[in-house]
């Protein structure tokens, strides 16, 4: 049970750090005219695509001690790699792409014309972000949260490969699941984490559904 | 105001503008067809969209980001922020400094804490006009105001928008496709077709020339201020300024008055002496056409008895300048 709570946690502190670099990618894949967004989509996206266990590798490469982020972090006495920050690296990287996907989308959906308005009004690019893009946005931005969060909360082969599978730091659902089907009795002990599973991954889908149509009111688009 | 405008927009759809504007006006207005190029326009005097060279008052804002040219937008559909109410709409400028009397001149005063979509379409415009208005802009763009409303409320918002230019003396630039909010909001419009400027003049003038049926479209060469020799004669015509050359005029034949003397103190500025070429009548109406300008005026058959005008008979032609329509250059 002890992984259900290190699950979320896992995946609450992934989804709130990448929270920031999603509406900064989306609003810079959707709002801006730079040559650079086909390259910023494809490594932003690769995730999504690649074998996790691949994506995995590639983290641990750049968060070991010796990679060159990894080195940087520990000497500030933040490691990654075999830490419970390798599951929360891992989880948000995995979750990113979806969490952009979605932000993305619902930025899209606001009429670019509002943002025009506000700068005729005498409002900067940046007090029009938030002011009006963000808000207008937010409940986008949550929906694809609570998806990024639920991948996340699944996520395997890039969090054993970077975090490795410590009991109460890193062992999240997936890999106490992994490890107790070896185990004798195993699959018997595992019924809990399969149902908790299931809810929240039910949980997350329900309420995105309901976030999406909080914001469709909000923007006031018929369905 | 004075108006200095280039503006140059090529699309990959093959449309192009190609519009210079020069004249000084209160409220400038934007006529023509769908697709002319009126809300382009707009987008480059705004800012939007590049593409211009832009001079009001002649301060060339062509630098600067929509945000600091202090340019109005008022768009077509309002577009209140819809997650702000009514006072945090009209507030939202950051040079909004209060809500003084705008609410209440332009009827909105009852709703200020209301959301946005609890409000009808007329009122969502007064709104996002008076939150225009509050931003204190230099100049306001408006596109078609009250397009979608119905014919009392068009009028009403109308009534409310002369009245407040009349007290504010704001400059204004309007698009419209309806011609009473042209001749009632705007002194001097400007004609587009197919991105280029058709014709210009005071708004009455451009209006009527392009509707069908104008009976004299007149060549002549600018001679002076104001001053354009047609077929020999002078005539005075209300020209933007710059305009030389060859250019082309249009007047309608039922703004021609025909006299027998020449009246003595008259605010029209063009008494031509002429002669009587040929007199039609079809039925009620007589058609008088003249020599010199050779130019044709509609009267009543009535009028036409009276004056006993027939070929040969001597005449004074009376035209106000500003019933003389610029249409541009002869390119």
């Amino acid at each position: 049970m002890n992984s259900i709570w290190l699950s979320i946690t896992v995946g609450l502190a992934a989804t709130l750090g990448s929270l920031p670099v999603a509406v900064a990618v989306a609003w810079f894949l959707e709002r801006t005219r730079s040559g650079l967004r086909d390259l910023v989509q494809t490594v932003v996206m690769l995730p999504l695509v690649l074998p996790p266990v691949v994506t995995g590798y590639l983290l641990l490469k750049l968060f070991s001690p010796i990679g060159p982020v990894g080195r940087a972090l520990s000497s500030l006495g933040t490691p990654v790699a075999f830490h419970w920050m390798g599951a929360v690296v891992a989880a948000g990287v995995v979750g990113l792409p979806l969490f952009v996907l979605m932000t993305a989308q619902a930025m899209k959906a606001i009429d670019p014309r509002y943002e025009i308005v506000s700068g005729s009004l005498g409002a900067s690019r940046w007090r029009t972000f938030w002011r009006v893009t963000l808000p207008l946005t937010w409940p986008g931005i949550l929906s694809g949260a609570v998806i990024a969060f639920a991948r996340g909360l699944g996520e395997f082969g890039a969090t054993i490969i970077l975090a490795g599978r410590i009991p109460g730091e890193t062992q999240t659902i997936p890999l106490e699941i992994y490890a107790e089907l070896d185990a004798p009795g195993g699959e018997r002990r595992i019924l809990g984490l399969i149902v908790a599973s299931v809810a929240i991954g039910t949980a997350c889908v329900l309420a995105s559904r309901a976030l999406d149509r909080w914001y469709r009111r909000r923007l006031e688009i018929e369905r | 105001m004075k108006f200095e405008i280039e503006a140059r927009v090529r699309r990959a759809t093959g449309f192009a503008l190609d519009a210079t504007i020069a004249c000084e006006a209160v409220a400038l207005g934007l006529v023509g067809p769908s697709g002319s190029g009126k809300s382009t326009l707009l987008d480059v005097v705004a800012g939007v969209e590049p593409g211009g060279r832009i001079l009001l008052d002649r301060e060339d804002v062509s630098a600067l980001p929509m945000h600091r040219r202090r340019i109005g937008y008022v768009v077509q559909d309002a577009l209140l922020f819809p997650h702000l109410s009514v006072r945090a709409n009209l507030l939202y400028s950051p040079h909004a400094s209060g809500l003084g009397d705008v609410p209440a001149s332009l009827d909105i005063h009852t709703l200020l804490d209301r959301m946005p979509r609890h409000l009808s379409g007329g009122e969502r415009r007064r709104v996002a006009l008076a939150r225009a208005i509050l931003s204190r802009p230099r100049l306001l763009l408006l596109d078609e105001p009250f397009a979608g409303l119905d014919e009392a409320r068009r009028r009403e918002a109308m009534w409310l928008l002369a009245r407040l230019r009349a007290q504010t003396r704001l400059p204004m630039i309007v698009v419209s496709h309806v011609a009473e909010e042209i001749v009632g909001l705007t002194d001097y419009a400007v004609r587009l077709e197919d991105g280029r400027v058709a014709a210009s003049g005071p708004s009455t003038s451009v209006l009527r020339a392009g509707e069908t049926g104008m009976d004299n479209y007149l060549v002549g060469t600018v001679v002076g201020e104001q001053r354009v020799r047609v077929d020999g004669v002078d005539l005075a015509a209300v020209l933007p300024p710059g305009a030389s050359g060859d250019v082309r005029l249009a007047c309608y034949g039922r703004d021609v008055i025909l006299a027998r003397e020449k009246p003595a103190a008259i605010s029209a500025r063009n008494c031509v002496e002429t002669t009587v070429r040929s007199v039609e009548r079809t039925g009620t109406l007589a058609m008088v056409e003249l020599g010199a300008p050779k130019m044709r005026a509609v009267i009543t058959s009535q009028a036409a008895d009276a004056l006993a005008l027939e070929a040969g008979a001597p005449v004074v032609a009376i035209i106000k300048a500003t019933a003389i329509a610029y249409l541009g250059g002869t390119r």
